[in-house]
C-alpha cells in the first residue's frame, strides 16, 4: 500500500489542502499506526455481465458504459476500530477524529488494493449515493453478497454498521478515474468550492 | 444415548451445498421443509446413511430476526424437525446467528436476541432430542442464545463459533474467551464450525483443547472457497479432509462433521473414526475473566481498577444518582489507560433501582471499555443483572461465609460462570486470626463446589482492616494469603482500606501492596490512577521474576525521572504553554489546570473568562476557518479550554456561570456522531452546559429531554439524506410540543436551503460556527 497517499489523504479528510502541513502529520503517523493494528479488513465481491435491475438506471449506466462486466463489492475494517473510536471521543476527542479520519483512509486504500483481483482495467469504486444515485441501493448489494458473514449489517436507517464499512459497483474492461462530479457532496462540498479534491491518491 | 466425550461421535456436513447439488439452491432453505420435504428427507437419509450419529435439522436461519418469509415459524420449525427425523437418528434443531448486530455496532438489544432463541426453544420442544448453536461469530449473541435454550429448553446444547484467520471471532474474541463463556453457561460441548477448512482451523481446535474439558466438536468447510466464475467453489478432496479429521480425533476432539462444500462422501469417510475412545486430557483451568476480547487470568498480579464505587466519591454517587453514564464510561477509560486489568462497578446508591442502573452502567461501561468487570453489590437482583447483561465472564463481588449470602449469590455465579470473590468473613464480623478467616475461606470454597463451582472460580479476599485501628491485624491479613493460596484459589484484598486515619496514606498503601504481593495477593482492589502503587505492581513484576528482563517495566517507565512517577503515560513532547492563551491556543489540555490557576491569582474568573478564553478560542476559531488549522487542533483547544472553564466554574457564583444549556442529538437512524461530539466539545469549551442525548436518538427522546431541561438551544446532527427525514420528524414532534428552543441543524449532508425546507431555525457548517450563532442567541436572551 502507498503509505505516503493513504497519510495524504487522511489529512485531507482533517481539512488539510495540498501538501499536509507536519503538525498535522505528527498527529496521523500514531493514529495510522493504531488503525492498522486495530482494522480487521473484510472484504467480498461477485463479478457480473448482465446489469442486475437496480443498475439499469442512471447514473450507473453512464458509469458502466464500455465495462465487459462489472463486480458488487462490500468491505470493512471490522468493529474493533470503531470502539476505540468511541473511546477516544471520551477521553481525547482530538485523537478521535483524527483516528476516525485514518480508518476511513484505510479501508479506502485496503479496498482500492483489493480491487485489482479485477484487473488493471477497470473503474474506481462507486458507491450508491454517488452522482445522484440512491443510498438505498445498498440494500440490492447486501442481497447479492450476503455481507452478514463478514460481520457487515444494513441498518434500518440504511446505513451500514460497523461504520468503517462500504458498498459499491466496480466496472470491469475500462478504465475510469474518481472526479468531483459524480460525489454525493458535489453541490455542498467546501473542499471543491476552494479548488481542491479530497481523492487526489486515488488518481495514480 | 451417545457415549459423549468419551467415543467419537459423527455429525452431518453441509446442508445448503447439498441444497444446491440437487437444484435448490435458489429457494429459502427453511421453506423446503414445507415446499418439497422430499428434497430435504433425502439429504438427511444419505447423511444417516454415511454414517452421521447426530442428523442436523434444516432450521440454521429459523429464527424470528432472520426468517421474514410468509410461512409461520412454527409450522417451519416442526416440519424441519420432523423431516430430519425420518432419518431415524438422534436429532439436534440447529440454531444459527440472526444475522443482525447486536447494539452497539448494530441496533439489535440483548433482550430481542434472547426473546427470539427463546421463541426456538420454545417451538421445539418435545420435537428434538438437542440443539446445536453454530457459526455465532458475536460473543454477545452467542450468550443471548445460549442462554435462552438453558433456559427455556431441556436438552443438550452444543455450541460452535467461527473464526477467522486471525484466529478470532468477527467480534474480536479469542477460543480461549469463547470457550469462557460457553463452558460457564453450561453447553455440552463446544467448538468450531464453518469459518475455514481443517488445515486453517488446526490452531483454534488445538487452543479449545487446551482451554476446555468439555467434549470439543469441530465442523470445517471443506478447505478455502475459491471463486470460480463468479461462483464459489470447495476443492479439498476427501482425503485430505479425513486426514485432518484424524489429526484431531487423535488430539482429543470429541465430535467431528462438516460444514460448507462437504457431503455424505466426506462424512462417510470421517465415520471410519466414530466410536475410537476419545484421549483423555489434562486441561490445567486457571482463574479468569473475560470481556469480549480480553481474557484477564489472576496470575502475575492483576489491577481491579476501584474507581466505579461510589462509596465515599460524592461526583459518582450523583452521576449514578441522575443516571450520568457518560461519567461513568470517562472514569473507566481513565482507569484503562492507567494499566487496570479489570474494573470494580458498583451502583450501590441508596433511592435508586439498583438493578437497572446496574444494567445500564455495566451496558454503557462495556460499549466503551475493554477490560473486564467485577460486579459489585449486596443486592443480589443488581448482581444477576449486572452479570445477565455483561458480555463476557465477569467476577462477582461479593459472597462470605454466611450460608444465606452463599445461598443468593451462588446460583447466578453457577448460571452465568461468573468468578466469584468470597470475603473471609461472617455474620460475626471479621475473625482476627489467620487461621479464623482461611477456615472461612475453605467453607466457601467447599459451599461453592456443592452448588457446582470449581475452586478455580472462586476468588478468596482475606480483607483488610485499617492498621490505625487494628495494627496487629494487618500481618494477619497478609498470613491468611498465604494460607488461602493453599486452597488453590486466587486472593484479592481492598489495598487501600490499610491506611485510613493515618497521614501520608499513599506511604502506607505502596508497602502494605508490596508486603501482600510477596504473600500471594494476586488482585489488588486499588486506584490505578494512583501512579506509584500501579508503579509498585509493575516493579514487583520485575522483582519476582515476572517480568522477564524487565521488558514491560522498561518500556513504561523509560523516561521516568528519579522517583517522579506519573500515573498518566509519558505526555507528548510539546514545549510547556508560556500562558493560559498559549495553553487554548495550542490545546495542552494538561497544562490548562495549572494555567488557569496562576491566571485566577491576577485576574477575576470572568475576566479569564472573557479576556483569555473567549478570545483564544476566538482565534482557534478564526485559524480553521481560514484553514490555517485543521480539526484535531480545533479540538485540542476546545479541550484545553473545557479544563480551564472546569476551574474558573469552581470560582464563579452560580449566577455567573451557565450560560445556557444546550440540548444535542444525533436523530433515529442515524449512528455517525463524530460530528455532533465536536460540536459538543466546542460549546462545552465556551461556558455552555451541554445534555448529549447520544446517536440513534427517537424523536420522543429529543422532546422529553427539551421539555425537562428548558434549553437555549436544540442541536440536531444527520450525516445521511436518509436520516434528514427523521431530523426532519424530530424537528416538527418539537414543535408540536410547544418547544420554543432555537432548533441547529448540522451534518455533511445538510445546507442552509435543506434546513430551511425541514424547519430548523438555524444551519452551521461546523462547531465554531454553531457556537458563534450560539452566542449571539445568548446575547440576546
Amino acid at each position: 500500500m502507498n503509505s505516503s497517499a493513504l497519510y495524504d489523504r487522511a489529512c485531507a479528510y482533517l481539512g488539510a489542502r495540498g501538501v499536509p502541513p507536519e503538525e498535522l502529520l505528527e498527529r496521523v503517523a500514531p493514529c495510522m499506526d493504531e488503525a492498522r493494528s486495530l482494522a480487521r479488513f473484510r472484504a467480498a465481491g461477485r463479478t457480473y455481465e448482465a446489469p442486475l435491475p437496480f443498475l439499469q438506471k442512471e447514473p450507473y449506466v453512464s458509469f458502466l458504459a464500455g465495462c465487459a462486466a462489472y463486480a458488487l463489492v462490500v468491505m470493512t475494517l471490522g468493529g474493533e476500530i470503531d470502539r476505540r473510536i468511541r473511546a477516544l471521543t471520551v477521553t481525547d476527542p482530538s485523537r478521535a477524529v483524527v483516528l476516525d479520519a485514518c480508518a476511513s483512509a484505510l479501508v479506502e486504500e485496503e479496498g482500492d488494493e483489493w480491487e485489482a483481483r479485477f484487473g488493471a482495467e477497470r473503474t474506481y469504486r462507486f458507491c450508491p449515493g454517488y452522482g445522484g444515485s440512491p443510498v438505498s441501493d445498498v440494500a440490492h448489494i447486501f442481497r447479492e453478497l450476503r455481507p452478514e458473514r463478514l460481520g457487515m449489517q444494513l441498518l434500518p436507517s440504511g446505513l451500514m454498521a460497523p461504520q468503517k464499512s462500504m458498498a459499491g459497483v466496480v466496472g470491469i474492461g475500462r478504465r475510469r478515474e474518481r472526479s468531483c462530479g459524480a460525489c454525493m457532496l458535489y453541490e455542498h462540498c467546501a473542499a471543491r468550492r476552494e479548488g481542491r479534491v479530497c481523492y487526489r491518491s486515488e488518481n495514480k | 444415548m451417545l457415549p459423549l466425550g468419551k467415543q467419537v461421535i459423527v455429525m452431518d456436513g453441509g446442508f445448503g451445498s447439498e441444497l444446491e447439488r440437487a437444484g435448490l439452491g435458489d429457494a429459502v432453505p427453511e421453506e423446503l421443509n414445507l415446499t418439497r420435504p422430499e428434497a430435504v428427507r433425502a439429504i438427511h437419509a444419505a447423511y444417516a446413511e454415511a454414517g452421521a450419529d447426530i442428523i442436523t435439522a434444516n432450521s440454521f436461519g429459523l429464527n424470528r430476526i432472520k426468517y421474514r418469509g410468509r410461512y409461520a415459524l412454527a409450522d417451519l420449525a416442526r416440519a424441519a424437525a420432523e423431516n430430519a427425523r425420518s432419518a431415524g437418528k438422534t436429532v439436534f434443531f440447529d440454531v444459527g446467528p440472526t444475522g443482525a448486530l447486536l447494539a452497539p455496532v448494530g441496533t439489535l438489544t440483548f433482550d430481542e436476541a434472547y426473546a427470539a432463541y427463546a421463541e426456538v426453544a420454545e417451538l421445539t420442544r418435545g420435537l428434538v432430542d438437542g440443539y446445536i448453536v453454530e457459526t455465532f461469530s458475536d460473543l454477545y449473541e452467542l450468550k443471548a442464545c445460549v442462554l435462552a435454550l438453558k433456559e427455556h429448553a431441556d436438552k443438550p446444547v452444543f455450541a460452535t463459533a467461527t473464526f477467522d484467520k486471525t484466529l478470532r471471532t468477527l467480534t474480536g474474541s479469542t477460543p480461549e474467551i469463547v470457550c469462557e463463556l460457553l463452558e460457564g453457561l453450561g453447553v455440552d460441548a463446544l467448538g468450531v464450525n464453518c469459518s475455514l477448512g481443517p488445515e486453517e482451523l488446526a490452531p483454534v481446535v488445538e487452543r479449545l483443547l487446551s482451554s476446555t474439558d468439555l467434549p470439543v466438536v469441530v465442523q470445517p468447510n471443506r478447505g478455502l472457497p475459491k471463486l470460480v466464475g463468479g461462483k464459489t467453489v470447495y476443492d479439498l478432496s476427501e482425503d485430505e479432509f479425513a486426514l485432518w479429521t484424524e489429526r484431531f480425533v487423535h488430539a482429543g476432539v470429541s465430535v467431528i462433521g462438516g460444514c460448507c462444500g462437504t457431503t455424505p462422501a466426506f462424512i462417510r469417510r470421517i465415520a471410519a473414526f466414530k466410536g475410537r475412545t476419545v484421549p483423555p486430557r489434562a486441561v490445567q483451568k486457571k482463574t479468569a475473566v473475560t470481556s469480549q476480547t480480553r481474557r484477564v487470568v489472576m496470575e502475575n498480579v492483576r489491577i481491579c481498577g476501584e474507581r466505579l464505587n461510589p462509596t465515599g466519591k460524592k461526583a459518582l454517587k450523583e452521576a449514578l444518582m441522575r443516571e450520568d453514564y457518560g461519567y461513568l464510561v470517562a472514569e473507566a477509560l481513565r482507569q484503562e489507560d492507567a494499566g487496570a486489568d479489570l474494573l470494580d462497578l458498583n451502583a450501590g446508591v441508596p433511592g435508586i433501582d439498583e438493578p437497572a442502573v446496574m444494567r445500564r452502567a455495566v451496558c454503557a461501561v462495556q460499549e466503551y471499555c475493554e477490560l473486564p468487570l467485577q460486579i459489585d453489590s449486596s443486592d443480589a437482583a443488581a448482581i444477576e443483572a449486572g452479570v445477565r447483561y455483561y458480555n463476557g465472564v465477569p467476577l462477582i463481588n461479593s459472597v462470605n461465609g454466611e450460608e444465606e449470602v452463599m445461598a443468593r449469590i451462588f446460583p447466578i455465579a453457577k448460571k452465568y460462570g461468573a468468578v466469584v470473590l468470597g470475603l473471609t468473613m461472617d455474620g460475626r464480623g471479621v475473625p482476627r486470626t489467620a487461621q479464623e478467616r482461611f477456615a472461612i475461606a475453605r467453607r466457601i470454597v467447599e459451599r461453592a463446589k456443592a452448588y457446582g463451582i470449581p475452586a478455580h472460580k472462586v476468588m478468596i479476599d482475606t480483607l483488610v482492616l485499617t492498621a490505625s485501628a487494628e495494627q496487629d491485624l494487618v500481618s494477619e491479613t497478609v498470613r491468611a494469603l498465604a494460607l488461602v493460596k493453599t486452597l488453590g484459589v486466587a486472593t484479592a484484598l481492598g489495598v487501600s482500606n490499610v491506611s485510613f486515619g493515618l497521614p501520608a496514606r499513599p506511604l502506607l498503601n505502596k508497602t502494605f501492596l508490596a508486603m501482600a504481593m510477596a504473600n500471594g495477593l494476586d488482585m489488588p482492589i486499588m486506584n490505578p490512577l494512583d501512579g506509584e502503587m500501579t508503579g509498585a505492581v509493575y516493579a514487583y513484576r520485575v522483582l519476582a521474576g515476572i517480568d522477564r528482563g524487565a521488558a514491560d517495566y522498561i518500556g513504561r517507565y523509560r523516561d521516568a525521572a528519579g522517583a517522579a512517577v506519573s500515573a498518566a503515560p509519558k505526555r507528548e513532547s510539546a514545549s510547556p504553554a508560556k500562558d493560559l492563551y498559549d495553553c487554548v491556543r495550542r490545546g495542552l489540555r494538561e497544562d490548562a489546570a495549572a494555567m488557569t490557576e496562576a491566571e485566577l491569582a491576577v485576574r477575576a474568573p470572568l475576566e479569564v473568562v472573557g479576556d483569555v478564553l473567549v478570545k483564544a478560542l476566538e482565534e482557534v476559531g478564526a485559524l480553521y476557518e481560514q484553514g490555517k488549522l485543521f480539526l484535531p487542533q480545533l479540538i485540542a483547544s476546545a479541550e484545553a479550554a473545557k479544563a480551564a472553564f472546569a476551574v474558573v466554574g469552581t470560582r464563579l457564583h452560580k449566577t455567573d456561570g451557565g450560560r445556557g444549556t444546550v440540548v444535542l442529538a444525533t436523530v433515529r437512524g442515524d449512528v455517525h456522531d463524530i460530528g455532533k461530539n465536536i460540536v459538543k466539545v466546542v460549546t462545552e469549551s465556551h461556558g455552555f452546559t451541554v445534555v448529549d442525548l447520544g446517536k440513534d436518538v427517537p424523536c420522543e427522546r429529543v422532546v422529553a429531554a427539551v421539555q425537562k431541561e428548558r434549553p437555549l438551544a436544540v442541536g440536531l446532527s444527520a450525516l445521511m439524506t436518509t436520516t434528514v427525514k427523521s431530523m426532519e420528524q424530530t424537528i416538527a414532534a418539537l414543535r408540536a410540543a410547544g418547544c420554543t428552543a432555537a432548533v441547529f441543524v448540522g451534518g455533511a449532508v445538510l445546507n442552509r436551503e435543506t434546513a430551511r425546507a425541514i424547519g430548523a431555525d438555524h444551519y452551521t457548517a461546523n462547531a465554531s460556527e454553531f457556537v458563534r450563532v450560539l452566542e449571539e442567541l445568548a446575547a440576546k436572551k
